[in-house]
């Protein structure tokens, strides 16, 4: 498969289009626009990546056989694990421009000055790197073990990757953590929620979810992966649904805690994100990320119906989007609405990210061929 | 003449095997099928072309009914009915109800699934079902899976066991049982429907062993448990308050102060108007913090109820207490002398009962001192801002 044709050739505009706007954002705008706008979509196709990387490593770990037939569709899009890293790296340009602990009075401020253990320029981008070893090392063990497979048939690469899975777990808690604590909550040093690291989770499992469920319906619409059934696509669904109420769960806990202490240096976050300017969109964002979804999959018969899995699927992903902007862009000062410079990163990080989705769709066969479960996952029945 | 059986059955060893036979028979023209299997199979009920069922509705329904019973009851109580703060948040602190209305979403929706399930869909109690007397009713409940072409309900269509055997056999099952054969019961007896009268023994024996699991508990806890050497659970040498005890002469628990006595604090107080009280007595405390602290202590503990916490006579209670507290900040109140202050403390007025038991005399002298502080703070003049 390559990305030409029609559909490659607009992508590529629009991507084209959007790296124009994003460059003179940088010029025209201010840097911090620029940074801001690009952190949210750095962190939308690195959660995407770790999302559909969970789910890889998730199958092995619980030993699950319905997914196996599904599961090069994760295994493609957890690629999106390894362009965060040269996107991190870029990203970290921004450290001395949005992040207060890099400001200059930073050292004044008591608090700030007792985090700057950990909130510190050298230390930042050592852990960013080691994020990214991690996440290479996993990506190569488990997506890249899965492809070899499909040569060698060799079944001790799938219990290989059953004996990483676990270890696995505890560097993906590990690194969801520090990217939610470092990238996003970090942006106002002094807040903090223990359970940050949890949301960021919920949300990214979501959003590699919705991914998968996405490109999945793609390649049975080119009339490939024919072999997976409406049985896995309501296992799919079930996940989607599930995770829907985890996440909503999570992101109430954490906001209630939070109200109802009533402490300054907590509940500032949610006052500049939930009132004034902003609380519409944590409206929209409860109604798109739970309410819709919710009743959207509720039935049994929703769940492996393709055409509301796609729907909600777009949604849950345009949801997680939502929730990273509520997050990070209030910081700069704006009021939520989308000018053209956050279009234009819009259009260059769909763009390039769909170009970079469609080819990888390409790699390897559309069946894990060489997985010792796959006969049984493709018989698996609810 | 004698009755049709009730159903031919047959046996199949897996879920696949059934789910295939079905559209076969279908096919066959054997309409009125069964399936019994001992877990539930995904989608049969499409296969088998039963009526959806309206449980998901159902939970649904009554989940959302939950929902609104847990918010209407918590708005009702804590905004409606009995206003009162919590934590300075607003009367209608939807954030806090959510916990409870998770709650009871959950709960209705369970119990509908379970209880609508039981008794409405599956229509017990039911006294007996031919496919639970006959011979493979063990291994349905074991590992196999039966299909059954049945009479129907009003047995309007008789069945040809012949012909209904040979499509069971046909599309792989093992083995193959006529259910409810009436002519089989007299000789093997294997046809015995559950009847009221066993419901009854049931529910007796239910009851039995009801009474006899709690005569046993309460043995366990009232005998078991007290026989030496746990006895002391019970047996503590302490005395309850308004109780008899067999310790002193007089049989009563509680004693009465030593004849002659009075207690630190609370000597006798004879005045009985406010002026004579004014002629007699005058603040004996020095206004310090730490005097005015402990009247702010005294004061939030007994007064701010009635009062309100700044003394305007507007607490949050106002509505719930009938009385009408006096406006302790107004110019009335700030021309009391501190001891005719002290005397209402002492022994109330109208409405406003006696502090004599609950506060000793410096601690109401202390709260005077409040008073007036409060009454300073609520009157400021310019002076005391510089
Ligand atoms: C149960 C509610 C209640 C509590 C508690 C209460 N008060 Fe009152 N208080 C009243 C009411 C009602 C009045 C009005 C009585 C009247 O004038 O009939 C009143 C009147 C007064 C007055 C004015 C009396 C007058 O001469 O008009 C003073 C002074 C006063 N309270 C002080 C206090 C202090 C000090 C405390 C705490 C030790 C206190 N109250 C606790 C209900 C209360």
């Amino acid at each position: 498969m390559s990305a030409t044709g029609s559909a490659g050739k607009l992508l590529g505009a629009a991507a084209l289009v959007g790296l124009c706007g994003a460059a003179a954002t940088y010029l025209v705008e201010t840097p911090t626009r620029f940074w801001t706008n690009y952190l949210i979509w750095f962190l939308f196709l690195l959660t995407v990546g770790l999302g559909t990387l969970f789910m890889v490593a998730l199958e092995y770990l619980v030993g699950s056989v319905w997914s196996v037939p599904v599961r090069r569709v994760p295994e493609r899009l957890a690629s999106f694990t390894l362009v965060a890293g040269p996107l991190a790296l870029f990203g970290l340009l921004s450290l001395k421009v949005i992040y207060p602990w890099t400001q200059a009075g930073a050292a004044a401020n008591p608090v700030l000055a007792g985090k700057a253990v950990w909130l510190n320029v050298p230390f930042f981008a050592a852990r960013v790197v080691l994020c990214l070893c991690l996440w290479a090392a996993s990506y190569w063990l488990l997506v890249g073990g899965s492809f070899k497979q499909d040569q060698t048939r060799d079944p001790a690469i799938t219990v290989r990757s059953k004996r990483f899975a676990p270890f696995f777990m505890a560097i993906f808690a590990y690194s969801v953590t520090v990217v939610a604590f470092d990238w996003i909550s970090s942006l106002e040093p002094e807040w903090y929620s223990d359970i940050f690291g949890v949301y960021l989770f919920a949300g990214s499992f979501i959003a590699g979810l919705a991914a998968s469920v996405l490109a999945l319906f793609y390649l049975v619409g080119k009339g490939r992966l024919r072999e997976v059934r409406s049985d896995h696509y309501y296992n799919l669904g079930g996940l989607l649904f599930g995770f829907t109420i985890f996440w909503s769960y999570i992101g109430f806990a954490q906001y209630m805690l939070i109200w109802y202490a009533n402490m300054p240096e907590e509940v500032s976050w949610y006052r500049l994100r939930v009132q004034g300017d902003w609380a519409p969109v944590a409206l929209i964002l409860a109604a798109v990320h739970f309410v819709i979804p919710f009743f959207a999959l509720v039935s049994s018969r929703a769940k492996n119906d393709p055409t509301r899995l796609k729907r909600v699927a777009v949604l849950a992903l345009f949801a997680h989007l939502l929730d990273l902007y509520w997050m990070v862009y209030p910081t700069l000062g704006r009021g939520p609405m989308p000018g053209w410079p956050e279009l234009s990163f819009a259009l260059l990080f769909l763009g390039g990210g769909l170009l970079w989705a469609r080819q990888s769709m390409g790699h390897g066969a559309d069946l894990p061929v060489g997985d010792p479960f796959l006969k049984q996952g493709l018989e698996f029945r609810l | 003449m004698a009755e049709a059986p009730f159903a031919v059955l047959g046996l199949y060893p897996t879920a696949q095997a059934l789910t295939d036979a079905v559209p076969k028979l279908k096919l066959a023209g054997f309409d009125g099928l069964e399936a019994y299997t001992p877990y539930p199979i995904h989608r049969l009920d499409e296969v088998l072309g039963l009526k959806k069922t309206p449980l998901g509705f159902l939970v649904l329904g009554m989940g959302l009914v939950g929902t609104a019973s847990a918010l209407g009851l918590e708005w009702f109580a804590d905004a409606v009915d009995y206003p009162f703060i919590v934590g300075g948040k607003a009367l209608f602190s939807w954030q806090a109800f959510v916990p409870v209305m998770f709650e009871v979403t959950v709960l209705f929706a369970t119990f509908t699934a379970g209880l609508a399930m039981l008794f409405v869909l599956n229509k017990l109690p039911f006294f007996g079902h031919p496919v639970l007397a006959s011979k493979s009713i063990a291994a349905i409940t074991c590992d196999r899976f039966a299909l059954s072409i049945e009479r129907g309900e009003g047995g309007e269509k008789p069945i040809d066991v012949a012909a209904a055997r040979r499509a069971l056999e046909a599309t792989g099952a093992e083995s193959v049982e006529v259910v409810g054969d009436p002519a089989a019961a007299d000789t093997t007896g294997a046809y015995a429907p559950f009847t009221p009268r066993d419901a009854v023994k049931a529910a007796l024996m239910i009851a039995v062993a009801c009474a006899v699991a709690g005569a046993g508990m309460y043995a366990a806890v009232k005998v078991v448990l007290t026989v030496p050497p746990i006895t002391h659970i019970q047996n503590q040498p302490k005395l309850n308050a308004q109780r008899a005890s067999t310790f002193f002469a007089d049989g009563s628990g509680m004693r009465l102060p030593v004849a002659g006595t009075v207690a630190r604090g609370h000597l006798p107080y004879p005045f009985k108007s406010p002026e004579e009280a004014e002629a007699a007595l005058a603040n004996p405390l020095p206004r310090t913090a730490a005097v005015l602290e402990k009247g702010r202590r005294e004061y939030a503990d007994h007064c701010g109820v009635c009062h309100g916490s700044i003394g305007n006579g507007e607490p949050s209670l106002s509505s719930a207490y009938g009385g009408k507290p006096a406006n302790l900040v107004s110019a009335t109140f700030r021309g009391y002398s501190d001891a005719r202050l002290y005397h209402v403390i002492t022994v109330g007025k109208n409405a406003m009962p006696s502090y004599a038991a609950d506060l000793a005399e410096d601690e109401r002298w202390a709260v005077v001192h409040y008073l007036r502080a409060l009454q300073r703070s609520q009157n400021a003049r310019d002076e005391d801002v510089r």
